[in-house]
C-alpha cells in the first residue's frame, strides 16, 4: 500500500513535469534562437555559443540585412507598427472601457439593455471575424477609413466592448447599493452618484477590464490585415508579413516574436487572477 | 438590482454610446453584407456596388456547389473537434493533477498559463520555427529517435503533417484555457462533500468521477463551447504557418473567405459565404446562450 502511494505520487510529479516541459521548451527555443548569430540558426542545441543582439537590431534597421545575414529581402522597420499597435490598442481600450462602464452600470442597477442587449453584445464576440471582413472593407472604403488609425480604433472597441460590459458588471454588482442610496438621500443626482460614488469604487474593475481588453486588441490580426496597408499597420500584421514572405530569417523572426510578446505577457501576469473571468465573460469566477 | 425605474440620465448613458458604436461600426456593415450577397459585384467591375445588378440567390447556390468552400468547412469542423477534444482531456487532466497542494505549485501554474497571454501570431511564429526542416522537432527530438533521416521530414510540404502542425499550435496555446476553467471549477467544489464521501469509504477516483465531475458539468459545457467557437474562427495560425497549403489542403473557412474577398476581389460571393457560415454559427450560439444564461430563469 505504501509503495503504491509513493509510485502514484511520483507518477503525478512526472506528468506535471512533462506538461511544464511541453509548454516551456518551444518558448526556450525561440528565446535562445533570438540571440543566435546567422551561423547558429540551424544548430541542434539551445544555448548560443556567441550570443548576439544582431537579430533585434535588424528588426529596427533592416538595411543591415544584406551585409550581415545574406538575405536579399528588405522589410520595413518594426518601429512604426509597434507605435501604431500601442496607439490603436490604447485608444480603443479606453473607448471600450468608458462605454462598457456606463452600460454595465445600467445593466447592473436597472437592467437597462435587457436580454436583447446581452445576447447581441455576446454575439459580436462569438461570431467569426472573417464573416465580417467583407462588408467592413466595403463600408470603410466608402467612408475613406481604410488604413486609418481611427477606423481600427472604433472597430476594435466595438468588438471588445462586450468584455468591458461583462467584466465591469461583475465588479459593480459587488458594490453595495446602499452607498448609492445614501448619496441619493443627500440629494445627489444619479449622474453625480455614478461619477462620485460608483466610479471610484469600480476602479479595480476598470483597471482589470482595460488590461484585458488591451491584451485582446494587441493580439488582433485579421481586421488589421484587411483594413491597413502602410499607414496604420499593426504589429501582428508586421509579424505576419515577416514570417510568411521573408523566408527563413529564423533569428530575426524569433526576435520579433519576443518583441511582440513582452507587453501582453506583462499584462497577462498582472491580471492572472482575472483571466478566467475575462475569457468567459464573467460566467466563471 | 434596484427596484425602481432607471433615471433618464442613466438610461441615456447606458444605451446611447453603446448603441451608437455598435450601430455605426457593426450593424450598418451587416445590413450592407446582406444586400451585397444578392448582387453580382466586385471592385473591378467598373461601377459602384449600389449600381450592381441584383442576381438573387446565385451566390448562395454557387457556394453550396463550391467544392473548395465545402472542403474548408469540413476541414474547420475536423479542426474544431480534434483540438477541443484534446484540449479538454489535457486541460482536465492537468487541473486534476494540480488540485492537491505541493511546494512550487504557483510557479507551475504561472508556467502553464504562459501561452494564453501570447498573441496567436507569436504562437504561429514559434511553431513555424519549431517545425522547420532544421528546427528542434526534426533536428533534436526526432533525430534522437530515427536518426539523420528525420531531417528529410518537411512538415509544411505534406497536407497531413501541415495540418498536424496547426493542431499542435492550437493545442499548445489553448489547453491552458480549459485548464484554468477546470481548475477554478474543481477548486470550488465544497470540501465537506469530498470529506463526507471519504468518510463513507469512497476512493479518490470514485470521488472524482461521481462527485467532482458531475458538480462541474455546467462549467465543462461553458468551457468547451466557448473554446469550440474560438477554434472555429481559426485564421492566424493557418495564414502564417501554412498559408492554407500545400495547395489548398489546410485552408480553413476563415482563410477561404478572406482570400475570396481580399485576394480574388469577389465581394458578393464572399458576402454570401459569410452569411451561410453566420447562419450555422448563430444556431450554436443561440442554444449556448440559452443554456448559460436563460435556462435557470
Amino acid at each position: 500500500m505504501r509503495t503504491r502511494q509513493l509510485l502514484l505520487r511520483s507518477l503525478r510529479y512526472i506528468l506535471i513535469g512533462v506538461f511544464v516541459l511541453w509548454i516551456l521548451v518551444p518558448v526556450a527555443w525561440v528565446v535562445t534562437l533570438a540571440f543566435k548569430s546567422y551561423a547558429e540558426w540551424r544548430v541542434s542545441y539551445f544555448i548560443p555559443k556567441k550570443p548576439t543582439l544582431d537579430n533585434f537590431i535588424v528588426l529596427f534597421k533592416p538595411e543591415v540585412f544584406t551585409g550581415v545575414m545574406g538575405a536579399t529581402a528588405i522589410v520595413e522597420p518594426v518601429t512604426k507598427p509597434l507605435i501604431n499597435s500601442i496607439l490603436i490598442s490604447a485608444f480603443s481600450t479606453i473607448l471600450a472601457v468608458i462605454i462598457g462602464f456606463f452600460t454595465a452600470y445600467g445593466a447592473s442597477r436597472y437592467n437597462t439593455p435587457g436580454p436583447f442587449g446581452i445576447f447581441f453584445t455576446l454575439l459580436t464576440r462569438m461570431l467569426p471575424p472573417a464573416t465580417f471582413v467583407t462588408p467592413i472593407m466595403v463600408y470603410y472604403s466608402s467612408l475613406n477609413l481604410l488604413d486609418q488609425h481611427f477606423g481600427l480604433i472604433v472597430l476594435y472597441s466595438s468588438v471588445t466592448v462586450t468584455y468591458g460590459i461583462w467584466i465591469l458588471k461583475g465588479f459593480i454588482d459587488a458594490i453595495p447599493v446602499e452607498w448609492e442610496e445614501a448619496a441619493m438621500l443627500e440629494g445627489a443626482s444619479p449622474t453625480r452618484v455614478l461619477f462620485k460614488v460608483v466610479l471610484p469604487l469600480a476602479r479595480p474593475g476598470l483597471v482589470v477590464s482595460a488590461l484585458f481588453i488591451f491584451l485582446l486588441n494587441w493580439t488582433e490580426l485579421l481586421f488589421a490585415l484587411v483594413l491597413t496597408n502602410i499607414n496604420a499597420v499593426t504589429l501582428p500584421v508586421h509579424i505576419s508579413k515577416y514570417v510568411g514572405a521573408v523566408g527563413q530569417l529564423y533569428g530575426p523572426q524569433a526576435a520579433l516574436a519576443l518583441v511582440g510578446s513582452i507587453i501582453p505577457v506583462v499584462i497577462g501576469y498582472l491580471i492572472q487572477k482575472h483571466l478566467v473571468t475575462g475569457f468567459t465573460f464573467g460566467m466563471v469566477r | 438590482m434596484v427596484n425602481r425605474p432607471a433615471p433618464r440620465s442613466i438610461k441615456l448613458l447606458a444605451n446611447i454610446p453603446l448603441n451608437l458604436l455598435l450601430f455605426s461600426v457593426l450593424i450598418v456593415p451587416f445590413v450592407l453584407m446582406i444586400y451585397l450577397a444578392f448582387l453580382e459585384w466586385n471592385p473591378a467591375s467598373g461601377y459602384d456596388w449600389w449600381k450592381a445588378p441584383i442576381t438573387g440567390l446565385t451566390n448562395f447556390k454557387k457556394a453550396l456547389e463550391d467544392a473548395r468552400f465545402l472542403y474548408s468547412f469540413r476541414l474547420t469542423m475536423i479542426y474544431v473537434v480534434v483540438t477541443v477534444a484534446v484540449e479538454f482531456l489535457l486541460g482536465l487532466a492537468l487541473a486534476y493533477l494540480l488540485l492537491e497542494d505541493f511546494p512550487g505549485k504557483k510557479l507551475v501554474i504561472a508556467a502553464v498559463i504562459y501561452p494564453l497571454m501570447l498573441p496567436p501570431v507569436v504562437v504561429a511564429t514559434i511553431f513555424y520555427l519549431m517545425f522547420q526542416d532544421y528546427g528542434p522537432i526534426n533536428n533534436i527530438f526526432l533525430r534522437s529517435i530515427m536518426g539523420a533521416s528525420a531531417l528529410n521530414l518537411h512538415w509544411f510540404l505534406r497536407p497531413d503533417t501541415a495540418f498536424i502542425t496547426l493542431l499542435i499550435a492550437d493545442i499548445w496555446q489553448w489547453t491552458p484555457f480549459i485548464f484554468l476553467i477546470m481548475y477554478s471549477a474543481l477548486s470550488a467544489v465544497p470540501k465537506r462533500l469530498v470529506e463526507a464521501a471519504q468518510v463513507l469509504g469512497a476512493g479518490s477516483s470514485t470521488i472524482f468521477w461521481r462527485i467532482r465531475l458531475p458538480l462541474i458539468k455546467p462549467l465543462i459545457i461553458i468551457a468547451v463551447v466557448l473554446r469550440a467557437l474560438e477554434a472555429f474562427k481559426v485564421f492566424d495560425y493557418v495564414y502564417i504557418m501554412t498559408g492554407g497549403g500545400p495547395g489548398t489542403s489546410t485552408e480553413t473557412v476563415s482563410l477561404y473567405i478572406y482570400r475570396v474577398a481580399i485576394e480574388y476581389h469577389d465581394i458578393s460571393y464572399a458576402a454570401a459565404m459569410s452569411l451561410i457560415v453566420l447562419a450555422v454559427i448563430m444556431v450554436v450560439i443561440r442554444a449556448f446562450i440559452w443554456y448559460a444564461f436563460e435556462r435557470g430563469e
